[in-house]
């Protein structure tokens, strides 16, 4: 920030509601106001982004100002609060132009400056660029609140929905369904990846579409192909996730004996169906279900098991070094695995594998096949994903996080955990060691996945 | 797999005809399961597919269906009359794959019965062959040096024989408590002229260091590529490990298992009574003083038991696993592989 600070010095902030006027002759009240409005604008950027491609050349106003007036701010902050409310009221009605500056600034300032190349936060634009079906629209906001999450069910979701784009297709003239159909998908997939950068578990499904699509048949009637595009992305949801979920939970089940104390990590969709299915198979085992900020997930899964009747035991990460040795086995889920047998997953599992194998603790990982990935990724800094920072704080004390001008948030949500921390991984082929993995190719007697 | 495999009027005609399999005269499998096992080159897992083969031969099944579930019938059967079914599983379950994915050329059912058959009957006559090549291929790896074994392996002995003829080596065999197969190597090696020598199982950290190769055999090679054999192998692993000496299994590849333990105690064999404790005060007090002061017993060459009692022996595990990292290598008939290779063989044989 430091190399940002003549360039913005001399760069005055015309672009704001505020009159033209050098920060230095603003009066303490005039700078409180500034601010205030600069948050507000925020706020809405987050809940209302626009394309901040305009803004660019003038990075870190935001920031330089809150520098500027971090010390008075603090002073003035309990004697005016009717005040700052009835700024941030007023900059709601902001200029465009304003708005898309902050949005840019408020990236800048929150943790991209190392982790720059996992990408901004980009928000699906309101009026979406081109023909994007309603579905997908409503999907891509689903994305970035968050309100979807989990590898298995966003391709669910994402299917269905193409499922729906599919349907309300209809070629144009002088093309065909099967070279048409796919640009067409492409702009809806694009602006779901804008939403939120897509999981491996849709790149694989979508991969498969797009090959279906290709072959279908050109001169079948387009309903036809329509149809029968639809009904097999059916069949890709039912083989790929819902019978390989089934498949591997029967064979999880041979893993849990009675009397094990099963420990898991935040929230997997396969292992609660594990675990679930192994207690309605009759078998006494207890769990601890081990979680960690930002997302709390394991909370969803403690309540589920906890409602079926299985004994749980919440605790957050740091308490696990003094839980560890309680238990038999660890089971958890995966966003993906790598050819090399590494799983990438959600952050805080490598942490739970290396202390599981530290005490010779079965570490299990239960995925689909769907979920392998070609690549190869030795650690986690090369490619993963931040939590948005609506997700990464808790809302009371986000804006006085975010008026920090030295702080950073960065909120990696997955991590890799290598091959030689994991015991097995349960998939619908079987349990195979992790470096079977990258034969899984050739088991499935496929090119790819 | 469905029953397409005859013109659809014959399977008619036998399914109906067939509609109560069991009614035909009983096949025993259990008898000629032991009777195969009575030669003594004949492994348990060839014997399980000879016992399945000659279970095809009396079957009355008029669909692969029908066959498969005989054949899985008759498996359980000889699963649960065994008392260690780990290695038997290995060759059952070869088998049911083998016939389950056999392409259905022939006209009738019949004919496909009869080839399963004779492709059955070939494989165990190839199986044969497989120690030799084990051997050959372990050979390359022995140089004239001692060599730690464990317990007694055909296929081990197969390979130290191999070697003797072109080296000089010299063996330490582990007594291999409870059941001493450790003396039967011994003998039969010193018989051949290589010079060997019993080691108590509790010896082997003191013997590691004069070692310079360990060679087990197997029960059964799992999908982790770790190794199931005759208790005492995991702890050869470790102390191998820990002196940085090779570990090398052998095993034909009819004794690879689809089968992935987690822990010792994953183990099919594991059962709540291993390693359980003595109900309280009656059972143990009288047995226990009284054979273990019978000093005297130490002087006889060791028979099945020096001075457990059967109820303590009942207490400890036959086989255990050998953790894939502790291995260096797995001789097999198919090739020399790394642990985690034959996994990979496992995932490509048997899935998809």
């Amino acid at each position: 920030m430091a190399s940002n600070g003549p360039k913005s010095q001399s760069q005055p902030s015309d672009s704001t509601s505020a009159p033209p006027k050098s920060q230095k002759t603003m009066s303490k009240q005039e700078r409180r106001e500034l601010q205030e409005k600069q948050r507000a604008a925020k706020e809405v950027a987050k809940a209302q982004p626009a394309k901040g491609a305009k803004a660019a050349n003038k990075p870190s106003q935001a920031s330089q100002d809150n520098q500027s007036s971090k010390k008075p701010s603090k002073a003035a902050e309990p004697s005016t609060p009717s005040l700052g409310a009835s700024a941030s009221a007023k900059s709601l009605n902001a200029t465009s132009a304003s708005t898309s500056q902050h949005n840019l600034t408020g990236t800048e300032a929150f943790g991209l400056r190392i982790f720059s190349h996992f990408g901004a936060i980009k928000h699906p634009s309101g009026p979406a660029k081109g023909d994007i079906h309603p579905a997908i629209v409503r999907l891509g906001r689903q994305f970035a609140e968050f309100a979807i999450t989990g590898a298995n069910a966003r391709c669910i979701a994402t299917l269905t929905a193409f499922q729906s784009v599919i349907q309300d297709y209809s070629t144009p003239p002088n093309t065909t369904l099967s070279r048409h159909l796919t640009t067409h998908l492409s702009h809806q997939i694009n602006h779901l990846v804008g939403a939120r950068p897509m999981s491996v578990s849709m790149a694989n499904a979508i991969k498969h579409i797009k090959v279906e699509i290709t072959n279908s048949d050109i001169d079948m009637p387009e309903q036809n192909a329509k149809d029968e595009l639809c009904h097999k992305i059916d069949l890709y949801i039912r083989d790929r996730i819902i019978v390989a979920d089934k498949v591997i939970r029967t064979t999880a089940l041979r893993k849990i004996q009675d009397g094990d104390t099963i420990l898991t990590y935040a929230r997997s969709s396969v292992v609660e169906k594990v675990l679930l299915y192994a207690h309605s198979k009759g078998r006494e085992f207890s769990v601890i279900v081990v979680d960690s900020r930002p997302m709390l997930e394991g909370k969803g899964l403690l309540s589920k098991l906890s409602s079926a009747g299985i004994r749980c035991t919440y605790i957050l990460l740091p308490a696990l070094p003094s839980i560890i040795d309680e238990v038999n086995i660890v089971f958890v889920g995966a966003h993906s695995m790598l050819s090399n047998g590494a799983v990438f997953s959600r952050a805080g599992t490598a942490m739970v594998a290396m202390m599981a194998q530290e005490r010779s603790i079965p570490f299990v990982v239960c995925c689909e096949t769907y979920k392998y990935s070609e690549g190869i990724h030795l650690d986690s800094f090369t490619k993963n994903e931040l939590a948005p920072l609506s997700v990464s704080i808790p809302a009371a004390s986000s804006e006085e996080v975010q008026s920090e001008p030295n702080l950073q948030i960065l909120n990696p949500l997955y991590d890799l955990t290598p091959p030689t921390n994991i015991t097995a991984v349960v998939t619908e082929v079987g349990v195979i060691p992790p470096s079977s993995v990258s034969s899984l190719p050739f088991a499935l007697g496929r090119q790819f996945i | 797999m469905s029953p397409r495999l005859a013109p659809p009027s014959v399977v008619a005609a036998q399914t109906i005809s067939e509609s109560s399999p069991i009614a035909s005269p009983p096949f025993d499998i259990i008898a000629a399961y032991r009777r195969i096992l009575n030669d003594d080159s004949i492994s348990m897992p060839v014997a399980a597919i000879l016992a399945l083969v000659e279970l095809i031969e009396f079957s009355a099944a008029g669909t692969t269906f029908e066959l498969v579930q005989a054949l899985t019938d008759g498996a359980e059967q000889l699963k649960s009359r065994t008392p260690n079914s780990i290695s038997l599983s290995a060759g059952v379950e070869l088998f049911v794959a083998f016939v389950t994915l056999f392409p259905h050329e022939s006209d009738s059912f019949d004919d496909l019965k009869a080839e399963l058959v004779s492709e059955g009957r070939k494989y165990a006559q190839e199986a044969q062959t497989y120690r030799a090549k084990i051997a050959e291929f372990t050979f390359k790896f022995i140089k004239d040096n001692a060599i730690l074994t464990h317990s007694y392996s055909r296929v081990v002995m197969h390979a130290l024989l191999h070697a003797h003829k072109h080296k000089r080596i010299s063996v330490y065999v582990t007594e291999a408590r409870p059941r001493g197969l450790g003396i039967k190597t011994c003998e039969a090696l010193t018989a051949l002229g290589v010079p060997c020598t019993v080691v108590l199982d509790s010896a082997v950290a003191y013997l590691m260091d004069k070692v310079d190769v360990v060679l087990v055999g197997s029960e059964a090679v799992v999908e982790s590529g770790g190794l199931i054999n005759a208790v005492g192998s995991y702890q050869l692993a470790i102390i191998a490990k820990a002196h940085h000496k090779p570990f090398y299994a052998l095993a034909e590849s009819y004794k690879f298992h689809r089968l992935f333990p987690l822990s010792q105690y994953d183990l099919p064999t594991h059962t709540p009574n291993i390693l359980s404790f003595p109900r309280a005060p009656a059972s143990t007090p009288p047995p226990t003083p009284a054979r273990g002061l019978s000093s005297t017993n130490l002087g006889h060459p060791p028979p099945a038991s020096a001075s457990m009692t059967s109820d303590q022996l009942a207490r400890n595990p036959e086989v255990d696993y050998t953790r894939p990292d502790l291995i260096t290598l797995v001789f097999s008939d198919v090739g020399i592989l790394t642990p985690s290779g034959v996994s990979q063989y496992l995932v490509g044989m048997f899935a998809g």
